[in-house]
């Protein structure tokens, strides 16, 4: 399954980046421009139990074309505020987040056409046909019919998704449902993408072949952001990666540097450790800020 | 904005909704099925109607004067309009019981039960009732009489009192004890209450009770009159009265009265024709003029009539429902089926995406409408026409609305429309779900049909003011377009209420916009609202001033304080003298302005608001605003008279009271500090610390300052009640609101407020001075009969100088106001 997808995506991409090795190179030689830029990165927002909490606390990292990103990090951690912000859908309290050379907060339109997001929030519509429901966001960036009917007839070849191209949202399985996402993602052809947990709730065949779509997505020389709380995935997937817990990034880095930096081959326990030597952290602090 | 986004937003929305079954049925198939259905249900109600005989018993039927009224156990046939009438009046008198009893099988057995031993039965108690219904309405007719008397010989005792009295004239009179009267009233109600309690229990409708010796007194009158043989002093025969029991609480009671009552009219005329033709006199001697009535109306003209009634309701309330569903669906449904995000993502703005889904919920809003007023008409018409007798026939034939109607129907459907559409997808952005979408119909509906009860009220029509209120303007303007038969006094009011209604539309889509852009709106968590953790939160995390819904809370607290205390003041002031009124009256205002507006505020502000102080911006402001505070209520003054003098045709008169209270302002009575703190002092201070104090602080928590001002402004506004104030209020508060915000101080706003009411109290204090110093031919000011005028270089001048003085306030903030502002939005 692997090759024959591999063999779609080429020629998926020579029809519209010049070639699957072109494209690459094309993005190689802009390799030092950072597609996605995030600085001290902050967000807040007012909570009926907790007060005024802190979803993300100076969060900085960049991606590279061709790169992915790995976000790590538990549930509530701020990985999808983050890349809610990258979005554009929430307005960032502090710091600056670019897309493209485009800042999120200034030019949030422009942001939004570079990039393709992927989300558990991000549903398909249950009354309209995958074919359709893909057609509809193509036509909302503003692709021409012409090209935009060739687009979806090859996007429905490369994900195999011919028997989703005419079912309603309603009558699909979770796999079908994610086919379509990723079709809505791509359709425009966009040089960031951003997957948020895409492999939550599918099946290993599934999961499997949403991997081997992301990793096939890199090879064009796409920047893509990719987060997740399983290890295993991150291991075999990301360039980079960088554990974020409380809003904060506690470490970043290649899976390599990383099991270097901390000397702990195992991912898993690297996790764990970081997070407890987080706590730990905050339980010192916490007396001090009492006593000031 | 982008148009292409959204028709391509707008068209995949209506797509969506006519795939949805739900909505299909609600915006289609129930106006065409519904109402037909409802037809038949009506048509098959109708025919298996019959109406009840009810029960009238007579006694001393012997006594009643020919011609006869009762034939055989009923009214004759001769006294209704159709004879068959006459069996749904069942008469009893003594004599059909008898003849029931006559035709008792004579051996009877006691348990035996036929059905005439239970008619007779039922007609004996019914006349035993009847009895002793007579005799307790005689005993009342006693006491009532004693009453009279006792009433007129106590009137002539108390003005013999009162003249010798008045010589004495020793301060008030003592009240007189007045313990028989008492009593006997006592003694009438209770007797009245035991006639009533018999009544309901005794199974009848309507006793008819005729006195002894009735017959011969009517029939000695008429021999009287014939032999011309009645003098002025009336030495005729005292006819005793012939009394019908019914009680019109009782609806079954109430008809068969009704139908008694034209009965015995129709019966006393003949009487009356008899007793004329014996007097030998013309019978028109009763009708000397006899005025001829000529209806114009054309069947065309009843029918608009009827329309204007119905359409303008039912478009309303049919646009609005039409408006909601849909809306809930595309807000609140999206959200709740996780689409909105994908959505959120795509390259059309949220300003694009909104107009998108305005404009379905707008078509399907109009569709709604349209379909249930064709269907409504086509079902009626059918109806009437196979109806004929009944309800439905007595509407007569309707013919269509005209062509014009129609138009008219369909132009001012498309503002209302718009009005709900936006309306409701701005609440529906709001709701997490679909269910709590729901819940907001309820309070939508009640205030709509509130509204269209009121448009359809028959004495309400259209006026400037109306014109320009929301929903109420389309909706009078309609009726009057469709049912008043000179359209053209009507168009006037097309422009006004086409341009105010486009505004309120404009308006709510701005606050859905708004909602829509909000992210605590757009990703409020679904999580169980709980009552506890939110007052522990506000209790106990509150913030350094209030938060907007606070201040919202605050103004509804004061408004419900206002409208509960309404009556209780106006109870105190019922019984009070006049001499004495105008001195409750200020202390009441007093209190009012004290307790219901002030307080609530410093409550709420202590409660809910960390810190006091900058709450109710108690800080001493520099010298500039003060001196703007002082001088701009002098220059606004002719501005604000001479504008609300040019808009008085605009607004409804000002109800009673209002003068009395502008009236205490002239009196010489009270002394003129007491009138200057109640009018000037207390409000300046009172209404300051709650409109600009905690209100404004509130409204303004999010750095939203024009919002903030504007809000407060029409709550200042709205809390004067009456039209003109309200107007004038609102206008005045955008000014106090931008001094308090610029100066971060409330102190120049009171002393605004005092010097602004001040010159009013001083005005009307001295209004003989100042009306002497006044030559009339004085190029700023004239005085006419009760009005100032202030000419147009006055207006000139005032108009510059406000238009500066405002303008300077407004590039002016106070270092400490740029501070605040700074520090609420970062």
């Amino acid at each position: 399954m692997g090759n024959s997808l591999r063999r779609s995506i080429c020629r998926y991409s020579e029809r519209y980046s010049g070639g699957c090795e072109t494209s690459s190179r094309r993005y190689v030689k802009e390799r030092d421009a950072d597609m996605i830029r995030v600085q001290d990165l902050s967000k807040s927002f007012a909570d009926l139990k907790r007060g005024q909490v802190k979803a993300l606390d100076s969060v900085s990292f960049e991606v590279k074309p061709g790169e992915i990103f790995g976000l790590l990090g538990p549930n509530g951690a701020g990985k999808t505020t983050c890349l809610r912000v990258l979005s554009t859908v929430l307005k960032p309290t502090g710091g600056l987040a670019e897309v493209a050379g485009y800042s999120v907060v200034d030019h949030p339109a422009q942001v939004r056409a570079n990039i393709g997001f992927m989300s558990g929030n991000t549903g398909i519509y249950d009354r309209m046909t995958g074919r359709e429901m893909v057609e509809y966001f193509g036509r909302l960036y503003g692709i021409n019919e012409v090209e935009l009917q060739t687009r979806i007839d090859d996007i429905i070849e490369m994900l195999q998704m011919e028997d989703v191209a005419e079912l309603l949202g309603s009558k699909m399985s979770t796999g079908m449902k994610q086919k379509v996402s990723i079709a809505r993602t791509i359709i425009h052809d966009p040089p960031v993408l951003i997957f948020d947990e895409p492999t939550s709730g599918l099946d290993v065949l599934v999961a499997r072949a949403v991997l081997k779509t992301i990793e096939l997505l890199k090879d064009q020389g796409k920047s893509i952001i990719f987060s997740t709380h399983i290890m295993r995935e991150v291991e075999k997937l990301c360039d980079r990666i960088a554990v974020i817990y409380k809003g904060q990034i506690l470490a970043s880095g290649s899976v390599k540097e990383l099991e270097e930096r901390y000397n702990e081959p195992d991912m898993e326990e690297l996790f764990f450790e970081l997070i407890r030597l987080h706590e730990a952290e905050l339980a010192e602090q916490k007396p001090i800020e009492q006593n000031g | 904005m982008n148009w292409r986004n959204i028709r391509l937003i707008f068209m995949r929305e209506v797509r969506d909704l006519l795939r949805d079954r739900r909505t299909l049925f609600m915006v289609f198939m129930m106006p065409l099925l519904l109402y037909p259905a409802l037809g038949i249900g009506m048509a098959q109600m109708m025919l298996s109607y019959r109406e009840k005989v009810r029960t009238v018993v007579v006694l001393g039927e012997e006594h009643l004067p020919p011609p006869p009224l009762i034939v055989e156990g009923k009214f004759a046939g001769r006294w209704f309009s159709e004879a068959k009438e006459t069996s749904q009046l069942e008469v009893v008198t003594p004599e059909t019981v008898n003849s029931l009893k006559d035709q008792l099988p004579e051996n009877s057995g006691e348990g035996v039960h036929t059905r005439e031993q239970e008619e007779y039965e039922r007609q004996q108690t019914l006349v035993q009732h009847a009895r002793d219904l007579q005799k307790v309405n005689n005993q009342l007719q006693k006491l009532e009489q004693e009453y009279e008397q006792l009433v007129v010989q106590e009137r002539t005792e108390r003005s013999e009192d009162a003249s010798t009295e008045e010589e004495a004239s020793s301060g008030k009179p003592a009240p007189k004890p007045e313990t028989p009267l008492v009593e006997l009233q006592k003694k009438i109600t209770q007797t009245r209450q035991e006639l009533s309690d018999l009544f309901a229990s005794s199974q009848m409708q309507v006793l008819i009770l005729v006195p002894e010796g009735f017959a011969e007194a009517i029939e000695k009158t008429t021999q009287l009159i014939a032999e011309r043989n009645i003098t002025e002093e009336g030495n005729a025969v005292s006819v005793p009265s012939l009394t019908v029991l019914h009680n019109n609480a009782d609806q079954k009671s109430q008809i068969a009265y009704s139908r008694v009552k034209t009965v015995l009219a129709l019966w006393e005329a003949d009487i009356l024709k008899e007793r004329l033709t014996a007097a030998r006199l013309p019978e028109s001697i009763t009708t000397p003029v006899n005025p001829k009535s000529v209806d114009l109306a054309s069947q065309q003209e009843l029918s608009a009539n009827v329309w204007g009634t119905i359409i303008p309701s039912l478009l309303i309330i049919m646009a609005m429902t039409g408006a909601f569903y849909p809306a809930v669906d595309l807000a609140a449904g999206e959200k709740e089926r996780g689409t909105m995000e994908t959505l959120l993502i795509c390259p059309a703005s949220r300003t694009e995406i909104v107009w998108g889904k305005f404009f379905t919920v707008l078509s399907f809003s109009i569709s709604t409408a349209i379909l249930n007023l064709v269907s409504i008409g086509f079902t009626t018409k059918y109806m009437v026409s196979l109806g004929g007798g009944g309800t439905v026939g007595m509407l007569g034939v309707i013919t269509p609305p005209s062509f014009g109607a129609i138009c008219w129907v369909v132009i001012l459907l498309i503002p209302i429309s718009a009005l709900f559409s936006a309306l409701s997808f701005a609440l529906a952005t709001f709701a997490r779900s679909s269910k709590e979408g729901q819940y907001y119909l309820t309070p939508m509906l009640a205030v709509t049909t509130g509204l269209t009860v009121f448009c359809a009220s028959p004495a309400v029509e259209i006026t400037p003011f109306y014109s320009i209120m929301p929903v109420i303007g389309v909706g009078l303007l309609l009726k009057g377009l469709l049912s008043s038969p000179d359209v053209s006094t009507m168009l006037v009011y097309v422009l006004p209420v086409l341009i105010t209604s486009t505004g309120y539309s404009l308006l709510a889509l701005w606050w859905a916009i708004d909602q829509f852009g909000r992210e605590d709106v757009l990703f409020r968590e679904a999580e169980r609202f709980s009552i506890v953790l939110w007052i522990r939160q506000l209790l106990r995390e509150k913030q350094a001033t209030p938060t907007f819904a606070e201040a919202g809370l605050c103004f509804l607290l004061i408004m419900l304080l206002m409208f509960a205390t309404m009556k209780i003041s106006r109870d105190m002031m019922d019984p009070i003298e006049k001499s004495a009124a105008p001195m409750v009256m200020l202390k009441l205002l007093l209190i009012h302005q004290v307790a219901l507006i002030a307080t609530p505020a410093l409550i709420m502000g202590v409660m809910l608001a960390r810190n006091f102080r900058l709450t109710f911006k108690l800080y001493w402001p520099s010298f500039p605003y003060l001196l703007v505070g002082a001088v701009l209520p002098f220059i606004l003054h002719p501005l604000v008279i001479e504008l609300s003098q040019n808009l008085q045709w605009f607004f409804p008169p000002l109800p009673e009271q209002v003068e009395q209270t502008l009236a205490l302002m002239q009196s010489d009575s009270i002394n003129p500090w007491l009138l200057l703190l109640t009018f000037a002092v207390a409000p300046a201070i009172c209404e300051e610390l709650a409109f600009r104090g905690f209100i404004l602080s509130g409204l303004a928590h999010h750095g939203r300052l024009g919002i903030a001002i504007v809000f407060s402004s029409l709550a200042f506004g709205l809390m004067h009640m009456i039209p003109q104030q309200v107007f004038n209020a609102s206008l005045l508060g955008l000014v106090l609101g931008l001094l308090c915000l610029r100066s971060h101080s409330l102190l120049p706003g009171v002393l605004f407020h005092f010097v602004n009411n001040a010159i009013e109290v001083v005005r009307e204090l001295f209004h003989e001075q100042i009306q002497s110093s006044i030559s009339p031919g004085n190029p700023f000011v004239t005085f006419t009969e009760t009005e100032y005028h202030y000419h147009w270089p006055t207006m000139v001048i005032c108009f510059v100088l406000a238009s500066a003085l405002i303008y300077w306030l407004y590039q002016h903030p106070s270092k400490q106001a740029q501070a605040a502002l700074k520090s609420s939005t970062g």
